[in-house]
């Protein structure tokens, strides 16, 4: 009876729940079963057992993968939130029209599509004749390449996500800027804080919800990196990763094994193990957050 | 049957109850103010009429017809909310004729209605702007039009003019009063302004913590009042409260001690049901005097005292006064009538004095005086 | 206190413009150099033409003509439009439809269903990629338009950014609405829709500029030449295996980017905000 009362909510939310459920929680589930089964996608699947998940976590192209993520993270993620933090301090310096035209300029990069500004970036990272390669040879130092050099593919890499991620980053951390009241910075200065302790002092602690959100959407993002390895380095499913496999990540890997390998149980397990790992961060992320409030 | 009748009502959300075993008749044509501090349950009470808070026992009734399940666009009630609730992306026309509109009335029909209730409010030269471009009372105006147009048997009010500035308010209130003398409908209003409640009601309700301390004519509740609550509630500046102790309980007469630490008076008043103990005497400044020292007290209480501080106020003044015990208390009197750090004298007019028992309900009495 | 160019320019103020404009120009400059790329004459080598700068109006045009008319291009523009203002239909209608509901009212189990929906945000997407892309050849949507759109409806990003400006609707406006007489759906057209215009708005801005950069997706879902998008298209000129030079790749690039940019252009105050709002609450 009290369910026919709300009859009017349920219809409302229906057309999205229901295409919800179609195309998210039946694939959330219907991956978890397939990630027990050997499946090529035609033919019938075979159980399998934890096969697939003792296959994946043995195999060499998971510890490369990860290793690789690991590096990858412990970078670009603090990384684009410093310069992020420093270019909206710089923006927020600004009045007016100038402003807006600055924080306008930093955000472009993250308008553009993944595979432009990879292909642009590629170029630029072209030996000999790209871009930078060109302006190191004005200093007389030798081409570089950038993309294909297992030594510099994942800084080449870093500074390709920073280039987008920091405009991103940027526009939210400047929105936080904007919540501060006056008064706090007047009443540091009348204390005698000098401009640079104003910002230790008062802009950063009261940025920490706003960083806290920036940190955390950073992390679950670079978890799931994807486009741009695998548009720098030129893969496709026959073949991916770039030169040894210096830029695999277990997003690529897990799309390798399905629409390379078609290793359907397999990528679903892959998944799953990295859906682990990213639910694992952000409870981290929480309970830390928490663990610094009670203090 | 009333009009409306609130029978046993009780409001709960959840497991903290709101309101508790309501009963209210309200006859038809009456303006009736809720009036309470806040918290008292009034915005919920007014809420459960109109159908936008269940209610969780008791019935409310409309017309002898109960209306506890009925959809609140049915109950024939209409709301003016506190904050107007005007929609900010339609003109004052298409706001005061929305429920015409949503009901698919047809357009000739639709622009009647709102012209008549525009003719009513002033609000003719009004219609094609939006909110924003509206003062507050205009705003307040286009409330009131939409409430109109539906025709409703109730009109309700939620603290209409709290968001006025206090010139505006007492504005708004006068043209209210012409509104209920010329539609001659019921109205409900809700407020926590008692001066709003004294000047608007023709029955007043006053509420506390879920309950109606009390109910009827506002002058009534004013000279006799059931609790202390209610005493203590309406009047400005508030009446005064001194502990006494009830000595003894004669035929035609009670006797009291320790009035202001030290004095006694006999009131000649019987048929007392109390027993004797600890009471407080209720009696409003206006009914105080200032005598000069040494005057005799005239059938009357004279209690010395300090005076405290005194509000000039141009044609009276109301001067605060600590007695030997150190219960403060204020009595009206004209202007320059006292100097701060002062000793005076105040003259009680006993047959004005209240009594209320340590559970804060009325003692009452008959008057025994004879003359 | 310092007056525009009244006080003493002092080092600070020279270096944060010297950053400033230093830090523009690498945000800016690959874009610059795309363009400049395809208006410059094929055959010029770097070391002649840096490609600092535009050079060539005539050869920038025959770029584009020859993109136009020689390859698919145009109708990958269709398709890639038809596929963002389908999405945008769709997430925004059943998007808003269910974020009336979440945001303004109680109903039984609405604290789990969009706990659910929040919590798929934490799942990669390229986890529900392939179990997505399996049911969708299931259902026969392989290569078709609805194939590509119907999976994208149920934006759980779009529905967490409505619900946050929805909440801030004023309750008594809804229930003065439902005094009125307005039925459940009424409120939600005349009320709460209408003041949720900038939500929308930014929704359907952000929602547009991710589809057309889409590129996973209609990858896997439309293997057929005929369907395919901008985002493949490009693909192919920017695979290594593609023998084109560089200022045609380049060319099919910036045809890419265009629409992106201006809507960017023209909408930057709107994106901000919404992109600043989900931040700053979130």
């Amino acid at each position: 009876m009290s369910l026919r009362r709300h009859l009017p909510h349920y219809l409302m939310i229906a057309p999205f729940m229901i295409l919800f459920a179609a195309f998210f929680l039946y694939p959330i589930l219907s991956g978890l079963y397939y990630s027990f089964f050997d499946w090529n996608g035609v033919g019938t699947p075979n159980y399998v057992g934890l096969a697939n998940y003792q296959s994946i976590v043995g195999s060499r192209d998971f510890t490369r993968a990860m290793t690789n993520l690991a590096q990858y993270i412990v970078i670009t993620v603090p990384l684009g939130i410093l310069i992020a933090l420093a270019l909206a301090l710089l923006v927020d310096s600004f009045t007016g029209r100038w402003a807006g035209f600055f924080r306008n300029a930093y955000f472009m990069p993250v308008v553009l599509p993944a595979f432009l500004a990879a292909t642009i970036w590629r170029w630029i990272y072209a030996p000999n004749f790209g871009l930078l390669n060109m302006i190191l040879g004005w200093f007389g130092v030798r081409s570089i390449n950038f993309l294909n050099d297992t030594g510099t593919m994942l800084y080449a890499l870093i500074a390709v996500d920073v280039w987008v991620s920091a405009g991103f980053n940027m526009v939210i951390i400047l929105a936080g800027l904007k919540n501060i009241p006056m008064e706090l910075y007047e009443a540091a200065r009348l204390d005698g804080a000098s401009k640079w302790q104003q910002i230790v002092h008062v802009t950063i602690p009261m940025l920490g919800p706003v960083l806290f959100f920036v940190f955390t959407y950073g992390l679950i993002s670079a978890m799931q990196v994807f486009d741009k390895p695998w548009l720098l380095t030129g893969s496709s499913f026959t073949s991916y990763g770039g030169r040894r496999h210096a830029l695999l990540f277990p997003v690529m890997d897990m799309m390798g094994r399905a629409f390379g390998g078609v290793r359907f149980g397999e990528a679903a397990a892959y998944g799953f193990i990295l859906t682990v790992a990213i639910v694992a961060v952000t409870a981290f992320m929480f309970a830390l957050r928490a663990w610094r409030e009670r203090q | 049957m009333a009009f409306l009748e609130i029978s046993s009502v009780s409001k709960s959300f959840g497991t903290l109850p709101v309101l508790s075993d309501i009963d209210l008749d309200i006859e038809q044509g009456e303006f009736v103010v809720f009036v309470g501090p806040s918290g008292c349950g009034k915005s919920t009470l007014l809420r459960m009429i109109s159908g936008l808070e269940d209610v969780t026992s008791g019935t409310i009734s409309i017309e002898s017809e109960v209306v506890n399940d009925v959809e609140p666009a049915q109950r024939g009630t209409a709301m003016v909310f506190q904050s107007y609730a005007l929609y900010p992306h339609m003109t004052a026309f298409q706001n005061v004729s929305f429920g015409l509109r949503m009901a698919r009335k047809p357009r000739d029909f639709i622009a009647g209605k709102v012209e008549q209730a525009a003719a009513i409010l002033q609000l003719d030269k009004l219609l094609g702007r939006r909110p924003g471009q509206l003062s507050g009372g205009q705003k307040q105006r286009v409330a009131i039009g939409r409430a109109i147009v539906r025709e409703p048997r109730v009109f309700l009010f939620d603290e209409p003019l709290s968001n006025l500035d206090a010139e505006l308010r007492v504005q708004m209130r006068a043209e209210l009063m012409d509104l209920h003398r010329r539609l001659q409908t019921t109205m409900i209003y809700v407020t926590h302004d008692q001066v709003e409640a004294m000047t608007l009601a023709d029955k007043m309700v006053v509420m506390s913590e879920g309950r109606i301390q009390q109910a009827g004519p506002p002058l009534t509740l004013y000279d006799d009042p059931a609790n202390r609550f209610v005493a203590g509630f309406i009047g400005s500046p508030k009446m005064n409260f001194l502990p006494a102790r009830l000595a003894a309980v004669r035929a035609d007469s009670v006797q009291l001690e320790g009035i202001g630490g030290t004095a006694s008076a006999a009131l000649p008043l019987a048929g007392i049901a109390s027993e004797a103990g600890a009471i407080e005497i209720g009696i409003r400044p206006e009914h105080l005097r200032l005598v000069p020292d040494g005057s005799e007290s005239d059938g009357g209480l004279v209690l010395d005292g300090r005076v405290a501080l005194v509000e000039e106020l141009g044609a009276e003044s109301f001067v605060h006064m600590d007695l030997a015990d150190g219960t403060r208390i204020i009595v009206r009197a004209g202007r320059d009538a006292a100097r701060p750090e002062h000793a005076v004298r105040a003259f009680i007019e006993l047959e004005r004095a209240l009594l209320f028992g340590r559970d804060g309900q009325r003692i009452y009495g008959r008057s025994a005086r004879r003359r | 206190m310092s007056q525009n160019g009244a006080g003493p320019v002092s080092v600070w103020k020279i270096l944060k413009w010297v950053v400033a404009l230093l830090v523009a120009a690498i945000a800016i400059f690959p874009i610059w150099w795309m363009i400049n790329v395809v208006f410059a004459l094929p055959g010029e080598p770097v070391s002649l033409n840096p490609r600092l700068w535009p050079t060539s109006l005539s050869a920038g045009i025959a770029n584009i003509h020859m993109i136009f008319a020689q390859t698919e291009f145009l109708r990958a523009y269709g398709i890639s439009v038809a596929y963002a203002l389908l999405t945008i239909a769709g997430v925004l209608v059943f998007g808003s439809l269910a974020a009336f509901e979440f945001s303004l009212f109680e109903f039984p189990g609405r604290r789990v269903l969009f706990g659910f929906v929040l919590l798929s945000l934490m799942v990669p997407s390229a986890v529900t990629i392939i179990p997505a892309y399996l049911l969708t050849s299931q259902l026969g949507w392989l290569n078709t338009m609805q194939g590509l759109v119907v999976p994208g409806i149920a934006s759980a990003f779009g529905l967490f950014m409505l619900v946050q400006f929805m909440r801030a609707i004023p309750k008594d406006m809804i229930e003065a609405a439902r005094l009125d007489g307005a039925n459940h759906f009424q409120i939600y057209w005349h009320v709460a829709l209408p003041l949720s215009r900038n939500a929308v708005v930014t929704l359907a801005i952000l929602t547009f500029i991710q589809t057309w950069g889409n590129y996973m997706w209609p990858l896997i879902v439309g293997s057929n030449a005929e369907m395919y998008t901008v985002s493949q298209v490009v693909g192919l000129f920017n695979s290594p295996l593609s023998h084109h030079t560089v200022d045609t790749v380049m060319t099919a690039n910036l045809l890419a980017a265009i629409p992106p940019l201006v809507f960017f252009l023209i909408f930057q105050r709107k994106i901000i905000q919404g992109i600043a709002m989900s931040g700053t609450k979130g």
